[in-house]
């Protein structure tokens, strides 16, 4: 995979990459949570249900997708600097750090699993972009323009 | 972040640097003083046949944010303390800024905090994990709302520099009051009008050490 020009140099983009998650997870969160709280709450409560709903949860999940992204862009241009090289083995390795660091508190087995997890995780990410990218390629690769068409001989 | 937020580019960058010089970018020479082929030619930096060479200009690597669809706002006053794209690096580098700013102040309390909880003559491992449960209760926790405002502040502040098209203290200041108004709705006039106040005021601090560091 070939530097990526849209993004920002390394250790600049840990903070765009952090607010970027963040606001991922602030959106998603308004629109998953307005609907969970509305349809948790009474009838005659469900508008009311549906913003309380909202102030409780929506920053503590932007919250955590913000740790998150910030946490994985960290780790990946940490692993950039080392190996010195951008492949998909790099967004592998910084999730397994990432999902280790994030459930460092709940025991070696859980850390460990969810390094492993989350891996997995980023493996399955990173491959379905290449496909989508080698899709892209074959889609748009070149082609010789259509001969035109042989005239045939004047007779004699 | 532009392929979550993808966005129209307005076409209004027609004064930008490079033409108060006289230097067109993509070509390398000034045309209004070319009169023939020849001088064309002799012009400096005019035409180098080392650079039309299909692998010149290797040497200087990918250059930050060279490319057509990637240039830098054109807006009056919009230029930040980092270069930026148009409203979703603001959003992005805001957001985070603050967000991580709120994240190590409340945790540094957390972590003084839980330095003077430690029960008496506790294990290592008690001590450790009192100190721990401080800091992720009080970091997350202002880390997080600050984020929201932060996030609200920077959508207001960027909808208002679309609308009256350049951006200025006026700009901030409007944007912190609405940030902070939205904020406390929920809870009454009173806190609506305190938030917003405060948030005003922030705004316009920000605005004005930002000025400072600009050197403006």
């Amino acid at each position: 995979m070939s530097a990526d020009h849209t993004r920002d140099p390394c250790p600049i983009v840990i903070l765009n990459d952090f607010g970027g998650a963040f606001a991922m997870g602030v959106i998603g969160g308004c629109v998953w949570h307005g609907i969970k709280g509305f349809r948790n709450s009474p009838y005659g409560e469900r508008f009311p249900g549906a913003i309380s709903a909202i102030k409780a949860r929506v920053p503590v999940v932007g919250g955590n997708f913000g740790v998150w992204g910030g946490l994985f862009s960290t780790y990946d241009c940490a692993v950039k600097a080392v190996r010195k090289r951008e492949d998909p083995l790099n967004a592998i390795i910084a999730g397994f750090f990432t999902g280790g660091s994030l459930a460092i508190r709940g025991g070696w087995r859980h850390t460990r699993n969810s390094a492993i997890t989350c891996a997995c995780l980023l493996g399955v990410f990173e491959g379905v972009g290449m496909m989508f990218q080698r899709y892209m390629a074959w889609q748009n690769k070149p082609m010789a323009p259509p001969l035109p068409e042989q005239q045939a001989p004047l007779s004699a | 972040m532009s392929w979550l937020f993808g966005s129209k580019k307005e076409e209004t960058h027609t004064e930008s640097g490079a033409v108060s010089s006289g230097i067109d970018p993509k070509l390398g020479f000034d045309p209004s003083q070319i009169s023939s082929v020849s001088q064309i030619i002799s012009a400096p930096g005019g035409l180098d046949t080392s650079r039309l060479h299909p692998l010149a200009g290797l040497e200087k690597g990918v250059e930050f944010m060279d490319l057509e669809d990637e240039e830098l706002t054109h807006m009056e006053g919009a230029q930040g303390l980092i270069p930026s794209r148009g409203w979703t690096d603001d959003l992005c580098y805001g957001t985070g800024a603050v967000y991580l700013l709120g994240l190590g102040l409340g945790g540094s309390y957390g972590f003084f905090e839980g330095l003077q909880n430690i029960p008496a003559n506790a294990p290592g491992r008690l001590r450790l994990n009192t100190v721990l449960n401080h800091i992720t209760k009080r970091g997350p926790f202002l880390g997080n709302n600050a984020g929201v405002l932060a996030l609200t502040y920077n959508l207001f502040d960027s909808a208002l520099d679309a609308f009256r098209g350049k951006h200025d203290i006026y700009n901030s200041v409007v944007a912190g009051a609405l940030a902070g108004a939205l904020f406390k709705s929920s809870r009454g006039l009173k806190p609506m009008g305190y938030a917003s106040v405060l948030m005003a005021g922030a705004a316009a601090a920000w605005t004005g050490v930002k000025g400072v560091l600009l050197g403006q």
